[in-house]
């Protein structure tokens, strides 16, 4: 089954991907009109600040088995299997923050949100884009993400890449050397800003 | 407990201002500047083009998404055309302000410009000549209006040169002509650049940056110069004088009103308003013990040059001094003031005044000045200044100023060499100044507030170099003690002897970052002196903090005219290698001169003193071997 | 094979459900002493808070037994163990008693309420609160109570009191020590915590207990331990929960405060399991023994029982105490050893942020991260809690994990 793959490498922080998330979460899905609603629509991806600022998309990684599931105090949160996503049902949700502590990698909110019951304020995280995907259409963040970052694709096909891109870098006649060379240098240039600012 | 100010800045001032802003709830740009992580690294790269209404468009920089606009233009393009816009902004920032003094200069020559005078009458007959204006017979008023008119000019499309580039050395306006990248009209070299990066003109990418050498040296030898020349006229050329720094300037028993921004044309008439006794009587009846200016940025630098004006803070200070909640008023021009500025001020009684028909702020009250009213309405708005006194709240201003000297004209340098550049030019040919350094720039919250700049100038004076600075830069190296005699100390012997000989700081205090026009015209005054170009020198320049696009319009200029310069924060073109090659590598074939890009200021000075040796071994005077820096990271 | 669980909490039904997932054909007996499905013990406090009604409870529906083909014996307490004869004893309705065999015993019995010592106990309309029919009692009284006295300010009490103001009863809390959430929060979170409750109304009163009660059949006041007598027309008695263990043999089956088990859940007595709140094993933070009796750790401890029971010796990594609390406009998230009142061993750093209304502190044995406390902005609290329970030395700088922005990527270097 095809599964979205992040590659934070390749992240170059723009949030493209949590605004086309907002935005496909939104009743109008449409950006312009999406920000005029109530409630605003709000990102399920969230593109953190690693440690010397580079961008990080943060997902669900709709684990197996779900820490959040077992944690659920409602039962609120199931496993659908058609695109193996980790659900939450906004109508049963109690708002109980109990997915907030097992969550290993921070990705759940908390707000009012367009799928939930008026002014109710409940638990919401990546829903896969389950209807997207039912209808055919990629997530909305890889549809958006123009540097790579966000791939959606088998988990083994994905895997497969990696290994070979390790076995290439082993010899020096295959390897490539640097990806982007101006996206190094910057990430270098944010990395000793970061070392000097913890000189004492 | 809290490290996270001891990461912001390394200020004592700044450590316990930020300390009391959170107290008070105030939202800093520190803040702001966590809030953005990660910031967009299209943009950092500069790979995203709004230009036209095809795009927006991004080149994705690891060649797998789009690798052209919607237009077609790949990332060299994209780059440059962005490189070239950033320019064209800070060349248009600098040459409009430069503009606004010639106004000032034509209406004082009009008789329209109450309070304002002629103050430099001498400086203003040199420039006149400079502009071939007849000065034989002539008042005062009259060659400024003769001068005003050749100085509008020079914004014009009329010429083949700036006028002022004749204060170049020989060789380098060859450079320049021979390159077609002569200035020649300040203004229209900011339209040629606006003109090229528009869709479908210039496509060359290095015809682009060509350009942008151009634009930024209409601003260096145009727009800034202007500036700096008529407000030396207007309001007098700087001479060494003590001044104080830091939050400490702030007196707890006084009225306390700040001038923030740029242009002296308001700071110098709320100057002499402050000197009014009228006024002064009146703070005395309000219980206060004076009336107390200081100056913020760049405004407050020229005070600080012309009069010893106390000089509160730079860049980054500017929100945490009004959480003293001691300044009765802050009066801002433009450029470099936060728009956040209304909305700290709102917390405390300070009332915030916006002083410019271009400038408005959220949260500030606008209080337009021109020539023909400044001089009445400074005085009404230091009335309410003192007026608002009596409504403060508790006052908290945790530190002790520091004593600093200022006032490093050209001129002022040439009087404290005895009229002549040559004390300097055998200082450095016997080794006991192994070369000069400017040190300029703005704040960023990217870099620890003034680490850059303190670390940078004491690595460089402990090494026998001379350092001159301006802007947010010079109130840094003031703040760390670098700008009294006594700081001669921590220079290396040679620099120490000389310092202490003609009983000035190891670090000159040349003025604002308009006034960076100061060091380019001494650098040409050291080549013609020495019969060679500004880039045989052996002197550096640094901007080890920059923000704005000024900084970039300077670097431009600075290496443009053949000066090495060292940039802290990376400017957004690392999605186009090849402009980075060219800027850092390429153009020392084409103008003498390259970039750097070093956010270390521990390694910026070790690239900096090996380019100083290098350019004293080709001038035939001694030079150590090239040093290897510290670790590499 | 025959399967026994005593209890229908969640430890037992996750028991259930695991021995049913590896052995679809053994025998399955539960014994309960609740006669409701199964249902969210936490989330009492929402049906007297309002916020959730009685049919939101049930976590698993009326088919659940038969489903899971499991026999149930329901309405009674387990009174006794027979480790020898491997046989539970259940009472029957007629006071006789039914030895019900068992190969595989899993005690997921759970806890009572920590009992109070007064005169006028029997009185009406004083409670405990743990189970749904205590709240149903709750609910019923409601209508008639203006003042309500709240014994306690752990968590119990504090959500009771949360509940009832909610409802629009006056509330006095009475705590012992200094602050509320004591057990569960150290005292920088706590008096946060009650300067929330106190600016929504409640009347907190600290250092006093409660000696007797009086009425006329119905609760009317509350004499206290400074001799000073408070009206108030309902009491609820929040002073913790004891591990239900009085009908276990403790001369065969080893009981510390809670039962004794080994990392598969398994009691001294081979064969026997126990999971839950009433189970003790090594709590990761402190090292030591520990009963955690949270939801998260009995679901995980009744998964792990049952699949050892049917065969697959599963290994528990040990239990984490930890809590999240929602108060008014407040979150409150706390885990692990969060108070070492000085102990050398520990390293505590904290940031208190007035603007952002938030405070956070982390307690670090060595480099490794053993407690901390959150008060808003708690979605990265899940890391932090994940990082404790992984229990590896944290390789980046410790204030980094303060930092509001602090999110899973700045974990890899």
């Amino acid at each position: 089954m095809k599964q979205v793959i992040v590659h934070p490498e390749r992240c170059v922080g723009c949030m493209q991907c949590m605004a086309a998330c907002a935005t496909a979460h939104s009743r109008s899905g449409k950006l312009f009109t999406a920000t005029l609603e109530k409630p605003v629509p709000r990102p399920r991806i969230h593109v953190g600040a690693g440690r010397y600022g580079e961008g990080f998309p943060n997902r669900c990684r709709h684990c197996d088995p779900a820490p959040c599931m077992l944690a659920c105090l409602p039962g609120a949160i199931s496993r659908l299997p058609e695109t193996s996503t980790v659900h939450i049902d906004p109508d049963l949700c109690i708002n109980c923050a109990s997915c907030a502590m097992t969550c290993p990698f921070g990705v759940i909110r908390y707000h009012e949100d367009a799928d939930a019951p008026p002014d109710k304020v409940v638990a919401v995280k990546c829903d896969n884009c389950h209807d997207r995907q039912l209808e055919g259409k990629l997530p909305a963040c890889v549809e958006v993400c123009k540097s790579g970052a966000l791939t959606f694709e088998e988990p083994d096909a994905a895997m497969k890449r990696k290994t070979d891109a390790v076995a290439c870098s082993m010899s020096q006649e295959t390897a490539v050397t640097v990806l982007s060379p101006g996206f190094t240098l910057l990430n270098t240039i944010k990395q000793a800003q970061t070392a000097m600012a913890a000189r004492k | 407990m809290n490290r996270e100010y001891e990461k912001r800045t390394i200020t004592e001032d700044g450590q316990l201002m930020l300390k009391k802003a959170e107290q008070d709830q105030i939202v800093t740009v520190w803040d702001r500047y966590q809030e953005q992580q990660p910031q967009c690294g299209y943009c950092e790269m500069g790979l995203s083009c709004r230009i036209c209404n095809m795009g927006p468009c991004r080149i994705d920089p690891f060649g797998e998404g789009p690798q052209q606009g919607v237009c077609g233009a790949d990332a060299d393009i994209i780059v440059a055309r962005n490189l070239g816009r950033m320019i064209a902004s800070g060349a248009a920032s600098h040459s409009d302000h430069g503009r606004d003094l010639v106004e000032v200069l034509a209406k004082v020559a009009e008789g329209n410009a109450p309070g304002y005078v002629i103050t430099d009458v001498e400086k203003l007959n040199r420039v006149a000549a400079e502009y071939g204006v007849a000065v034989e017979g002539k008042s005062p008023t009259e060659v400024a209006g003769a001068l005003a008119d050749a100085m509008f000019e020079d914004f014009g499309s009329r010429k083949a040169a700036l006028t002022m580039t004749a204060r170049a050395p020989e060789k380098r306006r060859e450079i320049w002509k021979k390159l077609n990248i002569m200035p020649r009209g300040i203004d229209r070299e900011t339209a040629e650049m606006m003109h090229r990066t528009h869709m479908g003109v210039d496509n060359g990418w290095q015809s682009l940056l060509l350009q942008a050498l151009r634009n930024a040296l209409s601003d260096g030898w145009g727009g800034s110069l202007i500036a700096t020349e008529v407000s030396d006229i207007l309001f007098g050329t700087p001479q060494p004088r003590p001044n104080t720094v830091n939050v400490g300037v702030i007196k707890e028993d006084q009225v306390n009103i700040l001038v923030h921004g740029h242009n002296p044309v308001v700071s110098e008439m709320i100057l002499r308003a402050c000197q009014s006794p009228e006024l002064q009587r009146l703070a005395e009846e309000k219980g206060a013990k004076g009336i107390n200016l200081a100056g913020l940025c760049c405004t407050g630098n020229e005070l600080l040059m012309r009069h010893g004006v106390p000089m509160a803070g730079n860049h980054l200070m500017t929100e945490l001094v009004i959480a003293t909640g001691a300044v009765e008023m802050i009066l801002a021009d433009y450029q470099c003031i936060m728009p956040s500025l209304g909305t700290v001020a709102a917390c405390y009684h300070t009332k915030m005044v916006s002083t410019s028909d271009k400038a408005r702020f959220p949260g500030m009250e606008h209080r337009e000045f021109h020539p023909d009213n400044a001089e009445i309405l400074a005085k009404d708005l230091v009335r309410e200044a003192v007026e608002n006194f009596g409504k403060r709240g508790r006052v908290y201003i945790p530190v002790e100023s520091v004593p600093a000297m200022g006032g490093f004209s050209v001129e002022a340098i040439l009087g404290a060499l005895g009229g002549s550049v040559d004390p300097l030019l055998d200082a450095i040919k016997a080794g006991k100044i192994r070369g000069a350094a400017g040190i300029v720039g703005c704040n960023n919250p990217r870099i620890k507030h003034d680490y850059g700049h303190v670390t940078l100038t004491r690595r460089l004076i402990e090494n026998d170099i001379l350092v001159v600075d301006t802007g947010c830069a010079a109130v840094a190296s003031a703040k760390a003690g670098f700008k009294v005699a006594e700081a001669a100390r921590w220079a290396g012997p040679g620099l120490r002897e000389v310092c202490e000989a003609l009983q000035i700081p190891p670090v000159l205090h040349m003025g604002s970052c308009v006034d960076n026009v100061r060091i380019l015209v001494l650098a040409g005054a050291l080549a013609d002196a020495l019969g060679t170009d500004i880039s045989d020198l052996p002197i550096a320049g640094a901007a080890p903090e920059w923000y704005s696009e000024k900084a970039v319009a300077i670097g431009a200029y600075f290496v443009a005219s053949g000066v090495y310069t060292v940039l802290g924060p990376m400017p957004p073109i690392t999605g186009s290698m090849n402009v980075v090659n060219l800027l850092t590598r390429g153009l020392e074939d084409v103008v003498g001169a390259t970039f750097a890009v070093e956010p270390d200021p521990e390694k910026a000075a070790i690239l900096m003193r090996n380019h100083i040796e290098q350019k004293r071994e080709a001038l035939g005077l001694s030079a150590a071997k090239p040093l290897r820096g510290p670790s590499a990271g | 094979m025959k399967y026994v669980i005593i209890g229908n909490g969640v430890a037992g039904i996750h028991g259930a459900e695991a021995i049913r997932y590896l052995d679809p054909d053994g025998d399955i007996t539960m014994i309960a002493d609740e006669a409701f499905p199964p249902y969210c013990r936490p989330m009492i406090s929402l049906v007297l808070e309002g916020s959730a009604a009685p049919e939101n409870l049930p976590i698993r529906n009326e088919s659940f037994y038969d489903d899971l083909g499991i026999n149930p014996l329901l309405g009674r307490r387990a009174t006794g163990i027979d480790v020898d004869n491997r046989q539970v004893f259940v009472p029957d309705a007629g006071g006789t008693e039914t030895a019900v065999p068992f190969d595989r015993l899993l005690i997921a019995a759970g806890a009572d309420p920590r009992p109070i010592k007064a005169d006028g106990l029997d009185l009406k309309h004083i409670f405990f609160m743990r189970t749904e029919q205590h709240i149903r009692g709750m609910l019923d009284a409601l209508p008639s109570v203006r003042h309500a006295l709240v014994l306690g300010g752990g968590l119990v009490g504090f959500k009771a009191a949360y509940g009832l103001l909610h409802r629009g009863v006056r509330v006095t809390m009475l705590i012992r020590s200094g602050y509320p959430l004591s057990m569960q929060a150290d005292e920088t979170a706590g008096r946060m915590v009650q300067d929330e409750l106190v600016r929504k109304g409640l009347d907190v009163r600290v250092g006093l207990q409660a000696v007797a009660f009086e009425g006329n059949g119905t609760v009317q006041k509350a004499r206290l331990s400074d001799g000073t007598v408070m009206d108030c027309d309902m009491v609820v008695i929040g002073k913790g929960v004891l591990p239900a263990l009085d009908f276990l043999p403790r001369e065969k089956i080893e009981v510390d405060l809670g039962i004794v088990v080994n990392e598969h859940m398994e009691t001294s007595a081979s064969g026997i399991y126990a999971a839950g709140d009433a189970a003790e094993f090594i709590d990761i933070a402190r090292q030591t023994r520990w009963v955690n009796a949270i939801w998260p750790e009995a679901v995980h401890q009744g998964r792990i029982a049952g699949m050892s029971m049917a065969g697959r010796p599963v290994a528990y990594p040990g239990s984490l105490s930890r809590n999240v609390i929602r108060i008014f406009d407040m979150d409150v998230m706390t885990g692990g050893v969060f108070d070492p009142a000085g102990d050398p061993a520990f390293t505590v750093i904290w940031d208190k942020n007035d603007r952002r209304n938030t405070y956070r502190k982390l307690v670090f044995r060595g480099q490794r991260l053993v407690g901390m406390v959150m008060v808003n902005d708690i979605e990265q609290g899940g890391l932090l809690l994940s990082m404790i329970q992984r229990g590896k030395p944290v390789k980046v700088p410790p204030e980094d994990l303060l930092q509001p922005s602090f999110n899973v990527a700045r974990l890899v270097a």
